[in-house]
């Protein structure tokens, strides 16, 4: 498919934001499924990079689609240089996006660096379910220097900041803050946690979910080559005892061991979203 | 059809409807590409490794990008043969592309078993045996630089089965060329190649390798082309079973050249990641040469390289 570039935005240092037409008669994304965009003209960079949705924005004549990424490599770096009006070679969408519960009057969105990308979009939709929502945005990042989304953040949710070396807002990482927010009865604990970040960062949430035992799906990156279930490259390992199935998210693409004991999910396929409790995190990082 | 030109080839008892057909692996059961392609286009559907019991395959992470290439570590991840015909069979029933089962073992006696199941299911055309897997520790690759090995498979799967063999070979093995003879005397009806030879990347930050904990992986990709080209040319001399080309195959002009150097086909892989429709155009694109160049069949051209 050849999707036209509507407009191509520098937010600052290395992130990008980037609007695409959605052609009339394709399918609209929902918040957590991704696309996968040729990012050269020839073999290098060679694959297609996933990247995934930002926001779904209704235009003029047609919806619009925004991804928002952090330019660090080849691919990315191609991307950034290409100007509106130009076609880009874009699938998708792909994967299984976030569950909202309507129901709900409070949830919290906790993001790692660039991480808060996916999350965009999930904010607007728990809005369009209840426009009363209460959205607490927890948003970690090393430093100072890599804020570039604060505005945009503030007008989807309540932001608090986190920052690594204490550059800005609260001193510690995205977790600490949740877990202090949570000690402190600033978020609660039924409120459903929707989170993506660094891998590092995810695992620790994990934990955090069963100490304080809140729900939290997670959006999940793993080296891909297709994006479609064929090469199987993004498989992650899951605990047997804890996956969820349901007809939102079908997990087709699970291979159990002969035992039973080992089983993988592709996250292209199965994913990226995951429920944190279903990822052997312990083995996936090893 | 008169004035068309005819694309279709022959590989043992089977015949293509045209040269073109995805490589094992990079294909899943190819239901995954049902929204990008018609595969009742392809000369034949090449379905992933099978192997006797279901595998989880290698660990995260199992796929790095290189230079005009992938490296990748997928360890025979697979549903295991019965559920392989009893889930992703009945899908090739409505399907009238050649279909070919890749198949994939730690033993010899896994193999036969295999094929042996297999060769019962009226739907499966042929079998390309996988002798030349990188990334299981036993069996795979280790099986295809053994020429004493290969001869022992080949005599064995041929006895097992009457469906067409083709054997898959590993660019692991010192010389080839003794390897496709040996297949080619034991009554093999084909042979492909290449299979991804072994390679590394490693990340200077953590000095570990980017494919973690499985270390070295198979290279695929355009990266990998004039050395598969290379060694179809030299096959071709050796051997008159059909050869099938594999190797970063990404447009009509790479699968002319393995056709021009003794390919009978050619297997597309990595390069259906890039663009999901490509054989399509491959297809088209080898369709246009002949018109242009006034060939009637893929036939005349399969080999006709000039020194």
């Amino acid at each position: 498919m050849e999707y036209s570039i509507l407009d191509t935005q520098c937010l600052g240092g290395p992130y990008y934001k980037l609007t695409l037409k959605i052609p009339p008669n394709d399918p609209i994304p929902s918040p957590g499924q991704f696309y996968t965009i040729r990012c050269s003209d020839g073999t290098s960079p060679l694959l297609r990079r996933p990247l995934s949705v930002h926001r779904i924005s209704e235009g003029k004549d047609s919806f619009e689609l925004e991804i928002l990424y952090q330019a660090v490599g080849k691919g990315t770096q191609w991307l950034s240089g290409r100007k509106r009006g130009e076609g880009l070679d874009i699938i998708g969408p792909f994967g299984n996006g976030f569950i909202l519960d309507p129901a709900v009057s409070e949830s919290v969105i906790v993001a790692g660096g660039i991480g808060i990308a996916p999350l965009y979009a999930l904010c607007d939709d728990l809005r369009t379910y209840n426009k009363d929502v209460n959205i607490t945005i927890i948003w970690g990042v090393r430093n100072r220097t890599e804020l570039f989304y604060e505005t945009q953040c503030g007008e989807v949710g309540s932001l608090f900041i986190a920052t690594d070396d204490g550059s800005h807002g609260f001193h510690g990482t995205a977790n600490e803050l949740l877990a202090r927010m949570i000690k402190k009865n600033r978020v609660s604990v039924h409120a459903p946690v929707y989170a993506c970040g660094p891998t590092a960062m995810l695992r620790g949430l994990g934990v955090m979910s069963e100490t304080f035992d809140f729900a939290c799906q997670v959006s999940l990156e793993e080296h891909m080559g297709c994006g479609f279930g064929a090469c199987l490259s993004c498989a992650i390992p899951l605990k047997p005892e804890s996956i969820q199935k349901n007809s939102r998210w079908p997990k087709q693409a699970l291979q159990w061991s002969e035992d039973g004991n080992e089983v993988y999910s592709l996250v292209c396929k199965d994913g990226p979203v995951y429920d944190i409790r279903e990822v052997n995190w312990d083995e996936w990082s090893k | 059809m008169s004035g068309a030109n005819d694309l279709s080839v022959r590989i043992g008892q089977i015949k293509l409807k045209n040269p073109v057909m995805p490589a094992s692996g990079t294909f899943g059961y190819g239901q995954e590409y049902e929204s990008f392609i018609d595969l009742n286009q392809l000369g034949a559907v090449i379905v992933k490794g099978t192997t006797l019991k279901p595998r989880t395959g290698s660990f995260p992470r199992r796929s790095t990008e290189t230079a005009s290439g992938m490296l990748g570590s997928i360890g025979l991840q697979n549903v295991g043969v019965e559920r392989f015909i009893k889930d992703k069979l009945p899908y090739f029933d409505n399907i009238d592309s050649c279909l070919i089962v890749n198949v994939g073992g730690h033993s010899i006696e896994e193999y036969i078993e295999v094929v042996d199941i297999l060769s019962r299911e009226k739907r499966v055309d042929a079998l390309e045996i996988n002798i030349s897997c990188p990334n299981v520790a036993k069996g795979g690759m280790s099986f295809g630089t053994d020429p004493e090995i290969v001869r022992d498979l080949v005599t064995r799967v041929r006895d097992a089965t009457d469906k067409t063999i083709i054997i898959k070979l590993t660019p692991m093995a010192k010389d080839l060329r003794p390897m496709a003879e040996i297949c080619q005397q034991c009554g093999a009806q084909g042979v492909s190649l290449i299979n991804a030879p072994l390679g590394m990347a490693i990340d200077i930050e953590t000095r570990r390798s980017k494919l973690g904990r499985n270390i070295t992986g198979g290279l695929v990709g355009p990266a990998i082309k004039p050395i598969a080209l290379h060694m179809v040319w030299q096959v071709a001399q050796v051997v008159d079973i059909p050869i099938i080309g594999i190797g970063g195959i990404s447009s009509a002009e790479d699968a002319l050249e393995f056709i021009i150097a003794g390919a009978t086909a050619i297997e597309i892989g990595t390069w259906n990641f890039v663009n999901p429709g490509i054989m399509i155009d491959v297809i088209e694109g080898i369709k246009n040469y002949l018109k242009s160049h006034a060939i009637q069949s893929v036939g005349e051209l399969i080999g006709s390289f000039e020194r």
